[in-house]
């Protein structure tokens, strides 16, 4: 786990024969990436795609059950929301370290970390959902005779799901980001290129897997955005 | 066609209802609330009796306890003392949610569901009691009919969103009256459209209701609302205390007390010319004095001094014909039925009508 | 378990050497998220002030959401070499966009009805902002602050690998210290992100207008 301190020149990988780019070190080299992308570049990005979105769906089961016993029982929506908050704040690395005594430098070690960076905003999200939902629209529902369960499922969660898709957004979006540093616990996702490259700075290397994570980011922000124009079509009708 | 439809439509919804035969009456008997935590009650030995069929204003200031009278109803309030019974049924003896869903429930800015379709809005509660697909598709074109939202394909799909507020109010009453509850409780649920068109829904929302006879609460804050609507009015003041329960012409005519004249206001005189059309007088006066100049041929042209006259309808109230007839510094209105001379009305009678004329609603609200 | 144990002791054999680091680790989060506040708040405020660049701020927060610190920092390695410059101007590029975002929403979602009335008093466009926007806004400003600074302290641990300094030398660097050292930097780390965090709420406390308290419900900001 040492010697992430860099050498001062860089060192150019030895990939068999280089460009001038590669040898130059330049910005990106183009060909540099296309040639190594099949063997540096698409297994992390898989593992990673894999990593986010384990993180996200156990994340979001968790918060999502936790939001709805904060809602029906609201002294608990405290004490949740302080332990998530908490959570959240910790720095990643930090945590990764701190879980490693028990966990070790497994797959398991980087999900229950990443797991608690997406329990607070989906949190918040769902219970910022529901309260949302205007006080006449329950009162209706209520005054029609649907039960806790029935107004739950016909009007409360439908109304919250605007505010819950835009968490699962930000959670998602952040858990790409994060991911990247599993890379110091597991040889695993886009962190892990880039920490190889480190020691001896070859920028194509960093800015190609930076680039991945970020474009990943947008992709998965996108399908989402699309869900949520599928799961709500009201939101789009105006006179 | 379109009458023809929301008549057909109309008086099949009659058909299905139960609320003409069997006793659908709401009674407060000596009805208190108080709010955990308040001193002051909210509602204070409450007895009146709404029989079936008819359809009485709670009216007051607010802090009245209108609307907690009216939450009292499906229990979204709990009863401090006392007891309310629909029909026979005293309201404890149901579960909540079971005597909600006999009971139609229709609020201020409608309370849509914002997420749902007009179809789905108005098939909420017929689709928790599991009725099946075709009879909630057809009780739903039903009801659009009756709130005269036609054509009605035309409205099915659409969203709150996509709705004005008077619309929306349509499909808050359609969606009320879904499951053909014998009730109806209605907290101020034109309050928040424009005088214009709370006219017209108030309007068709009288036809709806004399089509359908449901027993309707209707809270409201708007005194001439409540003389437009009502069989009979419950007026409540601060305390929760009733002042008076009666019918218009007799709220307006004997006030019960100094907060009751005050609460009708200034205008209370004009109000009450408000309960009377100008036909109603012409058919009072034409009765009693059965002079000749009554039965005057219909199309006759007016005599010289009263050309100058204006022409009201015969469906308008005393009030609106004798704004008219101030404005035009006359000395009378000639009535008309569109191209029919009904006769004509002098100011004397429009301010002073004949006495059996004020009464006729009245008498006719309480159906004893 | 052990290690977690054993994390106490080190912390009291080798406290200089963990002060030292949480020294340094405060100096390299703090620097930019100062330069960062310096010029963001002031953009932001003005941009929401005169109501423009919303594309701007929504993309810039989009952006540093999904810009992996770790990459960041890679890329500055190679662009600006080793060193506490290159952790800086990581750490500053991730602490602008929450607080410029911030900033800008919080000025700019000030109710309108609120700030025509100011102008209907005959308030100039520089005492609306003064007066009316910055007092509402500020909790939301505070906010942004708030996120930035966590984001800081905490990405300063992974900028050790630019050569920086800071716990994450500790943190990263098992085969000096120990599992034992390794655990008790990071938890070093965790509580003073924490404080940091904590800080922010009690000034957020202190800085709402007592009429719009309620506004705090801003909370954890993302």
């Amino acid at each position: 786990m040492s010697g992430f301190a860099p050498a001062g020149d860089p060192v150019i990988p030895d990939y068999g024969q280089a460009s001038n780019c590669v040898i130059d070190n330049g910005v990106f080299c183009t060909d540099w990436f296309a040639d190594q992308w099949s063997s540096v570049f698409w297994p992390p990005l898989v593992d990673h795609i894999y990593m986010v979105l384990i993180a996200v769906t156990i994340g979001f089961v968790v918060a999502f059950t936790a939001a709805l016993i904060a809602y029906r029982k609201r002294w608990l929506a405290g004490p949740i929301g302080i332990a998530a908050t908490f959570l959240y704040t910790l720095p990643p690395l930090a945590l990764f370290q701190l879980l490693v005594p028990f966990t070790g430098l497994t797959l398991l070690t980087v999900e229950i970390a990443l797991v608690c960076f997406t329990l607070v905003i989906i949190f918040q999200a769902v219970l910022a959902g529901l309260a949302a939902v205007p006080d006449d629209v329950k009162r209706a529902a209520v005054g029609m005779g649907l039960d806790t369960n029935q107004l739950m499922r016909r009007v409360e969660l439908p109304l919250a799901l605007p505010s819950i898709i835009s968490g699962l957004r930000i959670a998602t979006v952040l858990t790409v980001s994060v991911a990247t540093i599993a890379a110091f616990v597991v040889d695993s996702g886009l962190g892990s290129p880039i920490l190889k490259a480190v020691s001896s700075p070859f920028n194509t290397q960093f800015i190609a897997a930076g680039a991945l994570a970020v474009l990943l980011a947008f992709v998965l922000d996108g399908l989402l955005v699309l869900l949520g124009r599928i799961l709500t079509p009201w939101t789009r009708v105006r006179v | 066609m379109t009458d023809t439809a929301t008549a057909t439509s109309a008086t099949s919804a009659r058909t299905s209802s139960t609320s003409a035969e069997t006793n659908s009456s709401i009674v407060f008997d000596n009805v208190t609330k108080t709010y955990p935590g308040q001193s002051a009650k909210a509602l204070d030995s409450l007895s009146i009796e709404v029989k079936s069929g008819e359809l009485v204003c709670l009216v007051g200031p607010s802090g009245g306890g209108k609307t907690t009278a009216l939450q009292l109803v499906n229990r979204l309030v709990d009863l401090s003392r006392g007891e309310i019974r629909i029909g026979d049924t005293n309201i404890m003896d149901l579960s909540p949610i079971e005597l909600r869903r006999t009971i139609g429930y229709a609020i201020q800015q409608s309370g849509l569901f914002p997420h749902c379709t007009v179809a789905e809005n108005i098939a909420t509660v017929p689709s928790i009691l599991k009725w099946d697909r075709k009879r909630i598709e057809e009780r739903t074109k039903q009801l659009l009919e009756l709130v005269g939202l036609t054509p009605v394909d035309a409205w099915l799909k659409r969203y709150p969103g996509q709705l004005s507020g008077g619309q929306q109010q349509r499909v808050g009453i359609a969606r009320a009256l879904a499951a053909d509850p014998p009730v109806m409780l209605m907290d101020e649920p034109f309050g928040a459209l424009d005088p214009i068109t709370r006219m017209a829904v108030q309007d068709e929302f009288l036809e709806i209701h004399r089509a359908v006879g449901k027993t309707t609460l209707f809270v409201t804050h708007d005194i001439d609302e409540a003389i437009k609507m009502a069989d009979r009015i419950a007026i409540l003041k601060p305390g929760g205390l009733l002042a008076q329960y009666d019918t218009p012409a007799e709220v307006l005519a004997n006030p019960a007390d100094d907060f009751v004249a005050e609460f009708l206001g200034a205008e209370r005189g004009l109000k009450r010319l408000a309960l009377t059309t100008v036909a109603e007088v012409l058919g009072r006066s034409r009765a009693r004095a059965d002079d000749a100049e009554s039965r005057r041929a219909p199309m006759s042209s007016p005599p010289e001094d009263r050309v100058d006259w204006p022409v009201v309808a015969g469906t308008m109230t005393l009030r609106e014909a004798l704004s008219l007839v101030s404005a035009a510094h006359s000395h009378g209105a000639r009535v008309m039925d569109g191209d029919r001379h009904l006769g004509d009305v002098t100011l004397h009678e429009l301010v002073c009508p004949p006495a059996t004329a004020v009464d006729a609603r009245g008498t006719a609200g309480v159906r004893s | 378990m052990d290690v977690v144990v054993g994390a106490f002791p080190f912390m009291v054999a080798n406290l200089s050497l963990l002060l030292e680091k949480a020294g340094e680790h405060l100096l390299i989060s703090l620097i930019p998220l100062l330069a960062a506040i310096l010029i963001g708040v002031p953009v932001g405020v003005w941009l929401g002030h005169i109501h423009r660049g919303e594309f701007l701020a929504v993309s810039i927060t989009n952006i540093g959401r999904a810009l992996p610190s770790l990459a960041l920092i890679a890329i500055l390695i190679g662009m600006v070499g080793i060193g506490m410059l290159n952790a800086m101007i990581a750490l500053f590029l991730l602490a602008f966009p929450p607080i410029l975002s911030y900033a800008f929403q919080a000025v700019n979602s000030v109710d309108a009805d609120l700030t025509r009335a100011a102008r209907g008093m005959g308030l100039g466009s520089f005492q609306v902002l003064m007066k009316v926007e910055l007092p509402l806004g500020l909790p939301m400003i505070i906010s942004g602050i708030r996120t930035a600074a966590v984001l800081t302290v905490s990405s300063a641990t992974i900028a050790t690998i630019a050569g920086s300094g800071g716990l994450g030398d500790v943190i990263l660097n098992q085969v000096a210290y120990g599992m034992e050292g390794v655990v008790a930097a990071a938890l070093w780390v965790a509580v003073l992100a924490i404080l940091i965090d904590q800080f922010f709420v009690l000034l957020l406390t202190l800085a709402s207008p007592a009429g719009v308290k309620h506004l705090r419900r801003a909370s954890v900001a993302v």
